[in-house]
């Protein structure tokens, strides 16, 4: 088991080191004095002489490039993100705020796409050939085309402007007044449309790929011997087939987070939806370089971490990993 | 029988009573009025923390008064100063004070409070207020201020006592951060309503009205503005989630049609061509007057912005101004005016393409995300007087970098601000990227230079109009057109756009008067 | 292992209308501009018109004829495809082979640098890069190279080391053959349809990358793009008449990018035999 997360440890200092670089060239590459190119022109204007000097010295403006890194590494390990002007607070503080709603988003977009993915997925495989599996299989493998804004964007225009039935953009709505079960039931009818849309978009990978392990697994030897020693369906299908066919879908999972990372994003964009997305949008509008390099930052470690994690889950499900050396 | 008759008298005058005693209480419904924005976030509404932009000014000027301000004609009317009068010899204002304001603690408020925000604002600048005016501040009694100005300044009721709030001294004599203070100290004003919530991520503000506010009572109990996307404001007002919000051009006679009162701003934002004249060719009048008669301007206001806009005045100040100046020239589309007056400067046309001395022309236009279309338009338009063009399309804050050093020929852009003729120094002279900072004509900086002080309204017109027919002549930036911006509500309270703007100059229909139904 | 493409295809037909989508696209796009009506840069004030005998898809906010500018969205959309999949296949081959012959620390580096590479969402990558620099469409195409070889590299890799082993590559070696010379002459070739399968996936991720971005507003002004159009749809839905902007420039996407991804579902056995249909005797 520590072998496996042993294993990929140097490839997520290696995903760290080369953003970290980008975030500290980028900046530097451009002509012109580097705290402008790291806060624009118009904060600069804004900024009063003392601010402007403290991150002269913090992050060693002035100094050679490699004390610089090291300048600023060091800040970054203390959580100093640099000082977004464009929202007059510290970056950190502007991309905490509005973490939760991404991970609102997300977390139930993945958590749905995940579960029904994989009962599709095995339902479809277990039917192979069926009139079921095929309907299934062309909707999904038709599905795999529409990018996600897409479908965000026809739910939205169909669903919010055209028919009215859901919230035009948003999480909740501002100032109602509601707390307690109906503040939920506000928070949920925000969500409906934005989760649906970026579910519908992933749900396809998880399940082509289940189904494709379903079908491999059910030509293993010990489903036969399954079968024959007379257990009823319902326990070969999910017990047998189907656990040995989440492994696939697990390892791919840490891959697929970028995708639904990039999804996530546009659907903000088009629901309005107060997370990392929209700010991300709103920081490339005003060249808020500041918060764009934190975003960077920060996306980049939740997925490190959460590859990590996957790690640990797939050392624990996989029986083999655990007995081998 | 006389029983009875009381008996009788005594049901139906219980039966009056209950019909209608219940209408002659005034029904403490509270009112909520909710403006849509589609920004949002425009900064905490502190003076120094708001966003240096119209829609944060606002925002703040609700809590916090300034000594003038200004009604729907655009009059400088009282605020915190009742009277006040201009000392010439001294260059000084003297203002009388309200006598009935106070802070949203209880703490009254005095001439003190002037003297320390002059005082504090030189240490602690705002935004959009020049510190340097206002030489020194006096206090001549408990309420009356007198501010000595360090050089006459025309527009100082306006731009500085109707645009600088007033801190409360006994909160912000000890505050060294003003950038960083908040909480419920540094919302204390003197303003008809309080804010009662800020939400960053949500973009929304929730204001609670001062009911012992000295111009009078609030009409709405809470003010709400909340983010609502450009496109979505319509259908937001029509679904009745919104009482008034900006709304898309095109979408003004649909949304009269279906029952909302709309309002257009008065004109204060335009877009231009900028010139680059101190670099060939455009450093040669002619040129640059060819060009402005070669570009259909009407045509670029029905194409590219569907017919919704006030084709520019090459003289500057916007038409619906009361400072506009119609004789200055106009500069219709006349093509062979235009080819005439590139073959008096040397340029020969050969096959559809010009070009001097045996150089063809060729000029590049920077042009920004917003205003592709006009971009497009531009370099058809050029390209049929025979111009070669290369329209590049670079992000707003790098447009503005090249124009400011001048690293550029021609530009597409735009700025506010255009109702009080201080603008015009800001525009022409001054050293910023949307100024033209064009000092060739030496008749022009003096006469820009002197409208600014010139106290008297009617001579400061007459000059005002001769600067317009100086700039239509010389003609350093080519202004494009004016867009109509459009509000629409639903009548709940009657909002209207202040004629020069609010404060400073400000094209949005939330003047705080709007909140209280002063006299219009 | 002998597989023929051609029976691969004849036998799915998830694969044939991949095929067809796709020549159909290309046709589109390489022979519309000279059949379109319009000019799709060309404004007039005809806007916001619903489709009529004019124009069957009617007219955005400036007049521009839409179905002129879905015609010209494909070149863009296949141009960028096309190109990256060019750049992202030869650097995945030239770092996955390379790997796979050098091996030692080359390798085990390069594979560390591979691996992060994939982890990090490129979407914010380019959003930030994109906000450094102008949108111009060789730039769009390099930068989205640059995040779409990594996946090809690990599998060349994991085929190159297969390969290698085999007797012919011992031969050549053991004639004196350099690395450079095995891998051109030998294992490049081998690679051959793995490297298809590879190019057509990098093909579809780019071409949903282009649109993406351009529907964030990071595309090259000259160009028509669908992700432009799509965002058109959004900015203008007041107007009503979003369906036309939004459906034909979104089903044009996605059919595109389906008939990518049927393609490559059909030409995936080569990677991974145990998913084919059928059983080899």
């Amino acid at each position: 088991m520590r072998s496996i997360i042993g294993r990929n440890l140097p490839t997520y200092f290696a995903a760290l080191l080369i953003i970290l670089s980008l975030n500290f060239i980028l900046p530097r590459m451009m002509p012109g004095d580097p705290l402008m190119a790291i806060y624009g022109e118009e904060a600069l204007v804004a900024m009063t002489p003392e601010l402007k000097a403290f991150l002269l010295r913090s992050f060693a403006l002035d100094k050679p490039i490699w004390e610089q890194f090291f300048a600023y590494l060091y800040q970054m390990g203390r959580g100093n993100l640099g000082f977004s002007y464009y929202h007059s607070a510290p970056t950190l503080e502007v991309i905490l705020g509005r973490v939760p709603w991404t991970i609102l988003l997300i977390g139930s977009a993945l958590i749905l796409s995940t579960t029904f993915g994989i009962l599709l997925g095995i339902e479809s495989g277990w039917r192979r050939g069926k009139p079921l599996d095929r309907s299934l299989l062309s909707g999904f493998m038709a599905l795999t085309g529409f990018p996600d804004f897409f479908l965000g964007m026809v739910f939205l225009l169909v669903f919010g402007v055209s028919l009215g039935f859901f919230p035009l953009s948003g999480s909740l709505t501002p100032y109602s007044g509601l707390s307690g079960l109906p503040l939920l039931f506000d928070m949920v009818r925000h969500l409906i449309l934005p989760v649906s849309a970026l579910t519908l978009g992933h749900m396809a990978g998880t399940y082509l790929l289940t189904r494709s392990a379903m079908v491999t697994v059910l030509r293993e030897p010990y489903i036969l011997s399954a079968r024959a020693k007379g257990l009823p369906e319902r326990v070969i299908c999910y017990r047998h087939a189907g656990r040995n066919s989440l492994l696939p879908v697990v390892t791919r999972t840490g891959i697929w987070l970028g995708r639904i990372i990039t999804g996530t994003l546009f659907i903000e964009v088009i629901f309005a939806y107060p997370g990392l997305g929209t700010l991300t949008y709103e920081a490339l509008l005003a060249r808020d370089y500041a918060v764009l390099q934190g975003v960077l930052l920060v996306v980049a470690i939740v997925v490190l971490l959460a590859n990590f994690s996957l790690d640990l889950l797939y050392a624990r499900i996989d029986p083999r990993i655990q007995h081998a050396h | 029988m006389r029983g009875r008759s009381h008996i009788h008298s005594a049901i139906s005058l219980a039966i009056l009573l209950f019909f209608f005693l219940p209408q002659s209480i005034a029904w403490a419904k509270p009112l909520t009025y909710t403006i849509a924005d589609t920004t949002g976030d425009w900064g905490y509404p502190s003076p120094h923390r708001r966003y240096p932009r119209g829609p944060g000014y606002l925002r703040m000027s609700f809590i916090f008064d300034t000594l003038t301000w200004k009604n729907e004609a655009g009059e400088v009317i009282p605020a915190l100063a009742e009277r006040w009068e201009y000392l010439g010899n001294e260059k000084a204002y003297v203002f009388q004070l309200n006598g009935n304001a106070k802070w949203h603690d209880g703490t009254p408020f005095t001439a003190e409070d002037v003297a320390f925000t002059v005082q504090y604002i030189k240490k602690y600048p705002m935004a959009w207020i020049d510190p340097k005016i206002i030489g020194k501040a006096v206090t001549l009694g408990p309420h009356t201020v007198k501010l000595v100005l360090s050089e006459r300044y025309a527009p100082f009721l306006i731009n500085i006592a109707g645009t600088m709030p007033i801190l409360p001294r006994h909160i912000w004599k000890g505050v060294s951060d003003p950038r960083r203070f908040g909480g419920e100290k540094a919302l204390v004003g003197t303003g008809p309503f309080r804010l009662l919530d800020y939400n960053k991520a949500q973009g929304s503000y929730l204001y609670g009205a001062n009911y012992d506010y000295y111009g009078g009572r609030p009409k709405a109990d809470r003010i709400r503005s909340i983010k609502v996307a450009a496109e979505m404001s319509a259908a937001a007002l029509k679904q009745g989630l919104v009482d008034a919000g900006s709304i898309p051009p095109d979408l003004a006679e649909d949304m009269k049609r279906a029952g909302f009162r709309v309002i257009r701003a008065p004109y204060g934002w335009h877009l231009k061509l900028v010139m680059n004249h101190r670099e060939s060719p455009l450093d040669e009048k002619a040129f640059r007057q060819a060009l402005a008669y070669a570009i259909d301007r009407k045509g670029l206001v029905e194409i590219t912005q569907r017919g919704h806009a006030m084709v520019g005045n090459p003289g500057f100040v916007p038409p619906d101004s009361r400072w506009y100046n119609p004789q200055a020239k106009p500069y219709e589309l006349d093509l062979d005016r235009a080819r005439r007056l590139l073959r008096e400067l040397g340029y020969a046309i050969r096959d559809g393409k010009l070009s001097r001395d045996g150089i063809p022309l060729k000029l590049e236009i920077l042009s920004q995300p917003g205003f592709k279309e006009v971009g497009l338009f531009l370099k058809e338009q050029l390209e049929r007087l025979g111009v070669r063009i290369d329209l590049r399309s670079l992000e707003a804050k790098t447009l503005d970098s090249k124009v400011l050093h001048w690293q550029f020929k021609l530009a597409i852009s735009g700025h506010g601000g255009l109702y009080e003729p201080s603008f015009l120094k800001r525009a022409i002279l001054d050293e910023e990227f949307n100024s033209a900072r064009y000092r060739t004509n030496q008749e022009l900086t003096r006469l820009v230079m002197e409208q600014q002080r010139e106290m008297d309204t009617a001579r400061r017109k007459e000059i005002v109009f001769r600067i317009q027919e100086l700039y239509a002549e010389d003609l350093p930036n080519l202004p494009l057109y004016y867009p109509n911006w459009y509000w629409a509500h639903n009548e709940r309270i009657d909002i209207f756009y202040t004629r020069n703007g609010v404060a400073i100059g400000i094209p949005l229909p939330l003047n705080k008067l709007v909140f209280i139904g002063k006299e219009k | 292992m002998h597989i023929s493409i051609r029976g691969e295809f004849r036998k799915d037909t998830f694969g044939q209308a991949g095929l067809i989508l796709l020549m159909a696209t290309t046709a589109l796009a390489l022979l519309g501009p000279i059949a379109v009506p319009y000019n799709p840069n060309h404004q007039t004030h005809w806007a916001f018109k619903s489709p009529s005998t004019f124009h069957i898809l009617g007219t955005n906010h400036v007049g521009q004829d839409n179905w002129s500018r879905l015609v010209h969205g494909a070149r863009t959309s296949l141009l960028v495809g096309f190109s990256v999949a060019c750049i992202a296949t030869l650097i995945s081959t030239l770092v996955g082979s390379s790997c796979a012959l050098k091996g030692g620390l080359y390798e085990r580096i390069m594979m560390r640098f591979v691996d992060g590479l994939l982890i990090i969402p490129a979407i914010v990558v380019l959003i930030l890069v994109s906000a450094y620099t102008k949108p111009r469409l060789y730039l769009l195409i390099v930068l989205i190279s640059l995040f779409s070889w990594a996946g090809g590299a690990r599998i060349v890799r994991a085929q190159a080391l297969s390969l290698k082993d085999r007797a012919h590559i011992w031969a050549a070696r053991s004639f004196g053959g350099s690395n450079w010379y095995v891998m051109r002459r030998h294992i490049v070739p081998d690679l051959g349809p793995i490297l298809v399968v590879e190019f057509i996936h990098s093909f579809r991720r780019a071409i949903f990358m282009e649109a993406g971005l351009a529907f964030l507003g990071i595309c090259d002004p000259a160009r028509v793009s669908w992700g432009i159009m799509m965002r058109n749809a959004i900015e203008y839905s007041y107007m009503n008449v979003w369906v036309w902007w939004l459906v034909p420039a979104g089903l044009a996407l996605s059919i595109t990018i389906l008939s990518l991804a049927f393609i490559g579902h059909t030409l995936e056995p080569f990677m991974e035999p145990r998913l084919r249909e059928h059983v080899d005797a």
